[in-house]
């Protein structure tokens, strides 16, 4: 075990570092913005996703099982916070802003900015289910398994969904011209 | 054996899982079927789209409140640390104020004014009030009891968004937007968490622009109320 590997760094945690903490923050900070950004389009809803996940994780360490993986613990944390934060939106927030308008702003004058905005809300037309395997694969890059292993479904159900997502996705930017 | 399912086919390609017979399957089906040679493209260039989709730094603000409300030196653990969950809840509760905790009124003329939460109809004892002179941030700010528990009233002009971290009887909330923009003559109102037993009364308060101090004060009520 490596000085500042994960199992390293939270066993250090567990005695009472306090900065071996600091260092898994640094680590996986801008993966669980990211993902919750992704999963909520809202940059203040993804900051308190994020804030929420670290410090849950921090105060529940002592029940993680380090026979798993620990990003795939805490990205289980931040998956279920943003799948809160979303069943706690008012319906409208869930579809604000969903639709493009049709005439892009002059932030959104460039080909590609304009693609990843309609990119963007296609993602957020997709159920939470289905966006979430997404974000894992595509934005975090992470493999069948440890999707399955965050999410606690069998890698099955995790393709087939990733599957769904795909076609779902390609229909709509289809529809609009954008693959 | 039923024949494999070309979309299933380039799904998996798509995420590196084809063994060497499959990529032969695919390849041949590919040949055979132009539809399917249609679908692979859209496919593959809506993971590039989706793998280029750009990843965002997360703001400052995220390290800020995250470390400042982990314990100086103290092993992580429900049993170990059963103060960690008042502080993040606070902090959270702090954050996320704007949704719950924090009432507004519209140019209300003191504690009469029109009220947009639900204690328009409340009797409101002010307990403490400081005032903010010179500097980048003018008004006042009143602590005071109503019906509901303890609260601070803001009254301030900032020509900068100024937030403000509250800490209150061993908790801490941060407080964003206590000035916006267009916000200039309106009272926030922000009610605080119950006291604990014993402890210090007082009410501290930090004001910060753009994450950075820029003023402090302390509210006490006084004795007995």
């Amino acid at each position: 075990m490596k000085e500042d590997d994960d199992p390293a760094l939270v066993q250090r945690c567990r005695a009472g570092d306090r900065r071996a903490f600091e260092r898994l923050f640094e680590r996986y900070q801008r993966p669980v913005f990211n993902a919750a950004l992704r999963m909520l389009r809202n940059p203040q809803d993804a900051l308190d996703v994020a804030q929420t996940t670290f410090l849950k994780a921090f105060e529940h360490l002592a029940d993680y099982d380090p026979s798993f993986k620990f990003y795939s613990w805490i990205y289980r944390i931040a998956v279920n916070e943003s799948l809160n934060a979303l069943g706690s939106r008012r319906p409208f927030q869930e579809l604000d802003d969903d639709e493009p308008d049709g005439t892009p702003g002059p932030e959104r004058e460039a080909e590609g900015e304009q693609t990843r905005g309609e990119i963007e809300a296609a993602l957020m037309r997709l159920s939470p289910e289905l966006r979430i395997v997404i974000v894992l694969r595509h934005l975090m890059q992470l493999s069948y398994q440890d999707m399955g292993e965050i999410l606690e479904l069998p890698e099955k159900t995790v393709k087939s969904r990733l599957y769904s997502a795909r076609q779902l996705l390609r229909q709509q930017l289809l529809r609009r011209g954008t693959v | 054996m039923p024949e494999p399912d070309p979309l299933a086919l380039i799904q998996a390609e798509l995420d590196g899982q084809l063994d060497p017979q499959q990529r032969a399957e695919l390849a041949r089906r590919l040949l055979a079927d132009p539809e399917a040679r249609a679908m692979r493209e859209d496919l593959q260039r809506l993971r590039a789209m989706l793998d280029g989709l750009e990843k965002v730094e997360p703001p400052a603000e995220l390290k800020a409140s995250v470390l400042s409300a982990l314990p100086i030196a103290a092993a992580p653990g429900r049993t170990l640390w059963p103060a960690a969950r008042w502080r993040y809840a606070a902090l959270i509760a702090g954050v996320l104020g704007a949704a719950s905790l924090v009432y507004e009124t519209v140019d209300g003329p003191g504690e009469s004014g029109e009220l947009a939460g639900t204690m328009a109809a409340r009797r409101t004892l002010t307990l403490d009030r400081v005032v903010l002179g010179a500097g980048p941030v003018s008004g006042n700010v009143r602590l005071y009891r109503d019906a509901g528990g303890l609260g601070l009233a803001f009254e301030l002009a900032s020509s900068a968004p100024v937030d403000v971290v509250v800490v209150s009887s061993g908790h801490t909330l941060r407080v964003n937007g206590v000035v916006t923009a267009g916000s200039a003559g309106r009272i926030k109102k922000v009610a605080l968490p119950a006291p604990g037993m014993g402890g210090r009364r007082a009410v501290d308060l930090t004001f910060l622009i753009s994450g950075r101090e820029v003023a402090r004060a302390t509210l006490t009520p006084p004795e007995g109320r």
